[in-house]
């Protein structure tokens, strides 16, 4: 092991000096006024970054410096310009990114400090957030705990699933297979349009049509139930997932199809044992990003829940809708302040989390099937 | 329904507008009738103007310049300044009887109230004239200007009693805001309450329809924290109460917590949902059975019916003519708005006629409605109504 990392550590520094000296050499080579428009440039936008962190008044002046430079070598250089600026915008998109999740948990530490908790004598910060179930923020022992929202996020996450996987899967399959092509023109573009509409249409019809008749219905005091709003957001993530599994369904190659048919299966014994199985990579990458749609939703299930954080009994009980981690934050961020906002952000990076274990996890998925099936891109 | 007729004839006007001004003779009495939508934004601009000029002289001219009333000034509370904007920028609108819309009446319909004042003057020069101010018969011209700024309670009670102002607009007692006694505050201001803030107790058209009309505050706290969950068990039908709650931490349920429950961080655990705005509570007090809920009274109707309290063994009526209503200062969800005049030595009395006139506006059932219940706040039950308008300077 230590002779492999010496090694390692050997290559990695021969490779860090052959980098240096290629680096050296471009620079030997490259016009002298276009290095230090590239050197003006890329130290008067980190100039911009640390005056904007700092909330400088000079952030201007830096950011017209970096514009100054870009136009000088868009002028005389401009592929060398392009390879910098393009450079610059993939990096600050990084940047940025890595901000966001900074200050979502710098903005929720204060009440993940306050509520820890000891396990083994280990403190784990914010443990008090998820060993509770009450969420009485304006109260004398005000608590907050995390788990009547993630009840209803899971409950909402797996509605919607079981409403748009089956669905979309069943769609996309028959207007990439069985459906003549007439019929595929009219429906794709349609089924394209419903991911137009957007969330609060989908609330609002939510909210005055759908909750008052569940509510009649179930026999229900007032409204708001995970069910329905479980079943608007699968309709909502719906459009992503026809046309994701669509194309994934559509880019298995007309040979694979042709020679299963040749040794004489039905068209439905092809798509079953061979279409879908080349295609599951993006079947399932389908299904996930509707998942985190529905995991996402804030505008539909706000509407429609009854924003009273409680946990419901039995814990499966989907007639009763109380809260979600993204309905929490919009129905109360207008009104909290202190410990309380602080626990909006705890919402926040659960969610982040969780959408964060989503796409890497279907990323592991698309790869293993790759290698399994051989998949297709 | 009653905006739309209004928009094609303002759409149409404007188009008139433009011909008016290449024709001028007959299109300008087009130009004329129609502008009056269309001013508001002009207006306002130039009260801002105006204001910035007449602040200078209004200092001196506050004690009755020689040329004409001085401008009118107030500034304070937020929550106030809704009621009181409102009735500055109608006054200095001074709105003709045929408007209709801000004053009067005409074929599209009549200003609230407008039966016990029917008059063919414009809007201020009918409240001016009535403490003897010369009426100017102009449009956009009132006998003189009313301006109000906005600050804070505190700041509104300290700018009317230096005298920087006329009017001091708070939320709160002057006694609270200023550490004054009442004795102080008798002998330097002047209380006047033309309005409230409050949210009273609401229930569906079902449960009014059997009977709940009444409710002690008892129940409804029990209700709330969740000791009575059926209406059976106070006297209604046998179904489950839907309660329904503000958002957690805002004004209103931290203040119902505080006059109702007993307590600031008193527990609700009976609430069934939560809604931050007046419009979500009504819409679900509409679709659902069995419902209870508090909310501003504008958003009454039908299907949300207000109901009588009974609080501490007075029972607080929904009629505005009975002895204790919901419009009460004292109905514990209520607070009174107040505008506070100086008491100076050229006006004893502590109001003078060009606040009088003003005031005079608030108080009548025009203002109480366009002013007061139509920015989402409790209008004044009658008694209050004549006691307030004692507190103002005899009509000429």
């Amino acid at each position: 092991m230590a002779t492999n990392q010496q090694r390692d550590s050997d290559g990695w520094l021969a490779r860090l000096s052959s980098r240096f000296a290629r680096f050296a050499e471009f620079v030997q080579d490259t016009d002298n006024d276009a290095v230090v428009a590239g050197a003006v440039g890329g130290l008067s936008l980190a100039g911009a970054f640390v005056g904007f962190l700092v909330t400088s008044p000079y952030t201007s002046v830096a950011v017209l410096g970096f514009l100054a430079a870009v136009a000088y070598s868009w002028v005389r250089h401009q592929e060398l310009a392009a390879r910098g600026v393009t450079l610059a915008m993939t990096v600050s998109t990084i940047v940025i990114l890595a901000l966001i999740t900074f200050f979502i948990f710098y903005e929720a530490w204060p009440i993940l400090q306050d509520r820890s908790g000891t396990v083994l004598g280990l403190t784990i910060p914010g443990l008090e957030m998820f060993t509770t179930t009450a969420w009485t923020p304006a109260e004398g022992t005000p608590r907050y705990s995390m788990l009547p929202m993630i009840q209803g996020t899971v409950l909402v996450t797996i509605i919607a699933t079981a409403v748009a996987g089956p669905l979309g899967v069943a769609a996309a399959l028959f207007i990439s297979e069985i459906a003549p092509p007439t019929v595929r023109e009219v429906v794709k573009p349609g089924v394209e349009v419903l991911a137009g509409i957007p969330s609060i249409v989908y609330g609002f019809l939510g909210f005055t049509v759908l909750s008052p008749w569940a509510s009649d219905q179930f026999a229900l005091v007032g409204q708001g139930t995970y069910l329905f709003v479980g079943i608007v957001v699968g309709l909502m993530a719906l459009p992503t997932v026809v046309s994701v599994a669509e194309d994934a369904i559509n880019s298995v190659p007309e040979s694979m199809k042709s020679g299963s048919l040749a040794l004489g299966t039905t068209d439905w014994q092809t798509m079953t044992t061979v279409t879908i199985p080349t295609a599951f990579s993006g079947i399932s990458a389908a299904v996930l990003l509707g998942v985190g749609r529905a995991i996402g939703e804030t505008m539909a299930a706000t509407v429609m829940l009854r924003n009273t954080p409680t946990i419901a009994e039995p814990l499966y009980n989907v007639f009763y809708g109380f809260e979600t981690l993204t309905s929490l934050i919009a129905a109360n961020y207008g009104s909290s302040s202190g410990l309380q906002k602080d626990a909006l952000f705890v919402a926040g990076c659960i969610l982040f989390l969780s959408v964060l274990a989503l796409s890497v996890g279907s990323q592991l998925i698309e790869q293993r099937m790759e290698q399994k099936v051989g998949g297709v891109e | 329904m009653t905006d739309d007729p209004e928009r094609s004839t303002d759409r149409l006007s404007r188009r008139k507008f433009v011909l008016a001004t290449c024709a001028a003779g007959a299109a300008g009495l087009a130009g004329c009738s129609g502008g009056d939508g269309g001013d508001g934004g002009s207006d306002g601009g130039s009260t801002e103007a105006e204001n910035t000029e007449a602040e200078d002289t209004n200092m001196s001219g506050s004690d009755g310049g020689s040329s004409g009333p001085a401008l009118l000034t107030g500034e304070g509370s937020s929550t106030v300044y809704p009621i009181a904007n409102k009735g500055a920028s109608y006054w200095n609108g001074n709105a003709p009887p045929s408007d209709g819309e801000y004053w009067g009446a005409n074929d599209s319909g009549s200003v609230p109230g407008w039966s016990e004042i029917e008059t063919d003057q414009n809007l201020a020069d009918y409240f001016a004239s009535q403490h003897g101010f010369e009426a100017t018969g102009e449009r956009s011209n009132p006998p003189y200007r009313a301006t109000i700024g906005l600050s804070h309670s505190g700041t509104g009670c300290e700018a009317v009693t230096d005298g920087l102002v006329d009017i001091g607009n708070s939320s709160g007692p002057i006694t609270a805001e200023l550490g004054w006694s009442e004795e102080k505050r008798d002998e330097e201001v002047v209380d006047h309450v033309l309005g409230r803030d409050g949210q009273p107790i609401v229930v569906s058209k079902d449960i009014y329809d059997a009977g709940i009309d009444q409710l002690t505050a008892e129940q409804i706290r029990g209700i709330y924290q969740d000791e009575i969950t059926n209406w059976s068990e106070i006297g209604g039908p046998d179904k489950e109460i839907f309660c329904i709650g503000r958002a957690v931490g805002s004004g209103t349920d931290t203040s119902f917590r505080l006059n109702m429950l007993g307590d600031a961080e008193a527990e609700m655990p009976g609430v069934d949902t939560r809604q931050g705005q007046n419009q979500g509570v009504a819409q679900l007090v509409r679709q659902n059975e069995g419902a209870i809920a508090y909310m501003a009274l504008a958003f009454t109707g039908e299907q949300v019916q207000p109901i009588a309290l009974e609080f501490d063994g007075t029972v607080y009526q929904t009629s505005k003519d009975a002895e204790n209503t919901i419009f009460d200062s004292s109905y514990p969800l209520n607070r009174d708005l107040h505008m506070y005049t100086q008491i100076t030595e050229d006006t004893p009395s502590g109001t003078d006629n060009r606040e009088g006139a003003f005031m005079r506006m608030f108080l009548t059932e025009f203002g109480q409605q366009v002013f007061v219940e139509d920015n989402n706040y409790i209008p004044l039950p009658t008694s209050d109504l004549e006691a307030e308008m004692e507190k103002l300077p005899d009509t000429a």
